[in-house]
């Protein structure tokens, strides 16, 4: 014994028995438990033993002695290390270890003097903190992405500005990037295999775990300077975990150690999320078709509980922020939340889906239309050509350009949004009077006042006259009916003003007008108040006023009751 | 050119299209419906037969396939004007196999159409 003593070189030749605890074991990396140094033995057989009560370590001592510390891998390690130190140097013969052993302070020593802290600060407590906030952010974390986020919560990760995975999965053409950058950016990419393979063993084969963005180009890595790394591996899949302060400043080794540990804890938790979100394939292909979806979106499968979020979902929005919602297929739902976007998505299809339902049955009318209309127009044709009382060869020319205009409206109204007629300079007075002429049996017996401000009488206006004209139309149908029920004597409005490079027509009548909680919904399609109407009319006649660079309003009658609609159409 | 045939189930149509062919002078017989029009088809030889696509029983093409009783392809070429609203690509290169004159509805110009049905 006193030889070996003297020749630290030669390796003992008697292994320490230690006996660790199965729960301890499963934590501890595999190779910590140096097998030339250390011999695992049943309870009863060992030196001393390692054992878990209540996420404290224990260390054992035959004579029944027992010491605590906070549970934690490092200080397994720590103490792993030290007895192994111990036992190459001074600890033979086995009393003289344990006696050594025994004294705590000593091991508690040892454990902490590689965890150099500032003079003054309570390592333990520190270590009590960090573990204590580990298990506060596993549990409260219910995916992946999110347990990656509150890493930097754990307070040596105070100054810290991202942090980030890299997860791939076994068999997958592309690992996932995912994590947040200052704090509050959430980032999510995909890296190719290749470059993940690289960098993964750039960092399990480097011994100091700190890194500069520098030295991996290809895995285009969010934000440039020093990071701290640590790999961890599994059955299924590789996943490399990243926290950087965004500077080009060494990391210390308390930190790298620190970091590890951390990231070593939070392996469990980890694999649990990983298990959780992507155990299945056709879930994890979905999360890379949607994450770029543009809107926040959430598809929870009610059966395990576990839910995929994408890019612009955040931990904020609360279930009745959800807008929509749909079982998709089995336990699955989608969830989209409310949001100024979806609005603008929404509305957007709704619209569509109308217009182009409208679309549909216009086209189907026109070409309904289109043989009586035929038909008519040759039977009027005839009469043209013999001799017939001059009257009469009138009318039949009114019958046939009338045939010739519902044709063209009809053919406009279905080209509505394809057609860009050519426009010609029209004359607003003809526009109006051929518009009152077709509303002809709406506006007997109401009295009409048309007009023109200094300037407006003779105004040409270069655009197409069928658009006009419908616009005309319908508000002056709408007007009419609106008087139709009144016992007061109706009166139909126009008046003509120019504004700007604008010119203005207002027409209003004297009906009951329009009440406050329906002017909202005038210009949305299908609102009507009439049994008979369609809630088109107003829509159809904003899109065209809109369409000739103009637009349709609403706005209070200032001079008696009733309803005023003003159409602005452009003068140039 | 004497002897007009005129399938149209569009009365106003069928009707204004035979007076304007007797003021030109010509025998004109109508049908509105495509089965009875093979009949007229196979019982008179017209110098003229026009023929609108969509009719309420058959179509104008089925009318066409049952002449081939009576005329050869050539034969039919000659004697048919197609009339049509409906002038998709398919209608157009089914009426191109048989070499007929096609004409669409409306009429752009009227003068035009009747003589390109009656030349």
């Amino acid at each position: 014994m006193e030889n070996r003593y003297n020749s630290p070189n030669q390796a003992p030749t008697k292994l320490l028995a230690i006996h660790i605890d199965p729960q301890i074991l499963v934590d501890l990396p595999t190779l910590s438990i140096d097998p030339d140094v250390f011999c695992c033995v049943l309870p009863s057989e060992a030196q001393f033993n390692l054992l878990k009560k209540n996420s404290r370590l224990w260390a054992q001592f035959p004579d029944g002695e027992f010491c605590d510390f906070p549970y934690y891998i490092k200080n397994i390690i720590s103490l792993l290390q030290s007895f192994k130190s111990y036992s190459q140097t001074l600890v033979y013969p086995v009393d003289t270890f344990q006696s050594f052993i025994k004294s705590t302070q000593a091991i508690e020593k040892k454990i902490f003097s590689n965890v150099s802290m500032t003079p003054g600060e309570n390592v333990k407590d520190l270590w009590d903190e960090i573990i204590k906030k580990v298990n506060i952010i596993s549990t409260e974390s219910h995916t992946l992405k999110g347990l990656v986020e509150k890493i930097l919560e754990v307070p040596f990760l105070k100054n810290f500005q991202t942090s980030l995975i890299i997860l791939h999965l076994k068999g997958q053409t592309k690992a996932e990037l995912m994590g947040t950058m200052w704090r509050n950016e959430h980032v999510h990419s995909l890296v190719g295999v290749k470059d993940f393979n690289m960098f993964f063993n750039s960092i399990r084969k480097s011994k100091i775990k700190s890194f500069s963005t520098e030295s991996f180009p290809k895995v285009n890595l969010p934000f440039n300077g020093n990071f701290l790394s640590k790999e961890v591996t599994s059955k299924k899949y590789s996943l490399i975990a990243i926290v950087s302060r965004h500077d080009f400043l060494n990391y210390s080794n308390e930190e790298i150690e620190l970091f590890e540990t951390c990231i070593d804890l939070l392996q469990p938790h980890f694999e649990r999320l990983i298990d959780q979100e992507f155990s299945d394939k056709n879930i994890s292909e979905l999360r890379i078709c949607l994450k770029d979806f543009p809107l926040p979106l959430r598809i929870r499968d009610g059966q395990s509980g576990s839910s995929f979020m994408n890019d612009l979902y955040r931990n904020e929005l609360q279930d009745q922020d959800i807008f929509f919602n749909k079982k998709i297929k089995g336990a699955f739902s989608l969830d989209l939340y409310d949001s100024d976007e979806l609005r603008h998505y929404a509305f957007d299809l709704f619209h569509f889906q109308r217009i182009s339902l409208l679309g549909e049955l216009l086209n189907t009318l026109r070409h309904e239309l289109s043989n009586p209309l035929f038909g008519l127009k040759l039977g009027s044709q005839i009469f043209t050509t013999i001799e017939v009382p001059a009257d009469d060869k009138d009318i039949m020319r009114e019958i046939e350009k009338n045939v010739d205009r519902c044709q063209s409206i009809i053919e406009n109204f279905s080209n509505l949004y394809q057609i860009q007629p050519g426009n010609e300079p029209v004359f607003l007075n003809k526009m109006i009077n051929e518009s009152l002429v077709l509303a002809k049996s709406e506006i007997r017996e109401i009295s009409k006042k048309i007009s023109y401000a200094v300037g407006t009488e003779n105004i040409q206006l270069n655009v197409p006259l069928i658009f006009v004209v419908q616009v005309f139309f319908n508000l002056i149908v709408n007007a009419a009916q609106a008087m139709r029920s009144q016992s007061e004597r109706g009166e139909l409005t126009i008046q003509v003003s120019i504004n700007e490079s604008n010119v203005h027509i207002d027409i209003s009548d004297n009906g009951l007008g329009i009440q406050d909680d329906k002017i909202v919904n005038l210009f949305k399609p299908f609102f009507t108040t009439k049994s008979q109407g369609t809630g088109l009319g107003l829509v159809l006649s904003r899109n065209l006023a809109l369409k000739m660079g103009g637009n349709l309003e609403y706005i209070p009658n200032q001079y008696k009751k009733g309803a005023c609609f003003r159409v602005i159409l452009p003068i140039t | 050119m004497k002897h007009i045939l005129i399938i149209e189930d569009e009365i106003l149509i069928q009707q204004s299209l035979k007076k304007l062919f007797e003021r030109k002078g010509l025998k004109v017989d109508v049908s509105a419906s495509g089965k009875i029009a093979i009949d007229l088809i196979l019982a008179h030889n017209y110098d003229r037969i026009i023929c609108d696509l969509m009719l309420q029983d058959i179509s104008g093409f089925d009318v066409i396939e049952e002449s081939k009783q009576r005329y050869t392809l050539e034969q039919i070429g000659q004697k048919f004007v197609i009339m049509t609203a409906y002038n998709s690509p398919q209608v157009l290169s089914r009426a191109n196999s048989y070499q007929c004159k096609l004409l669409n509805k409306p009429f752009d110009n009227l003068d035009e159409a009747l003589r390109i049905m009656t030349e």
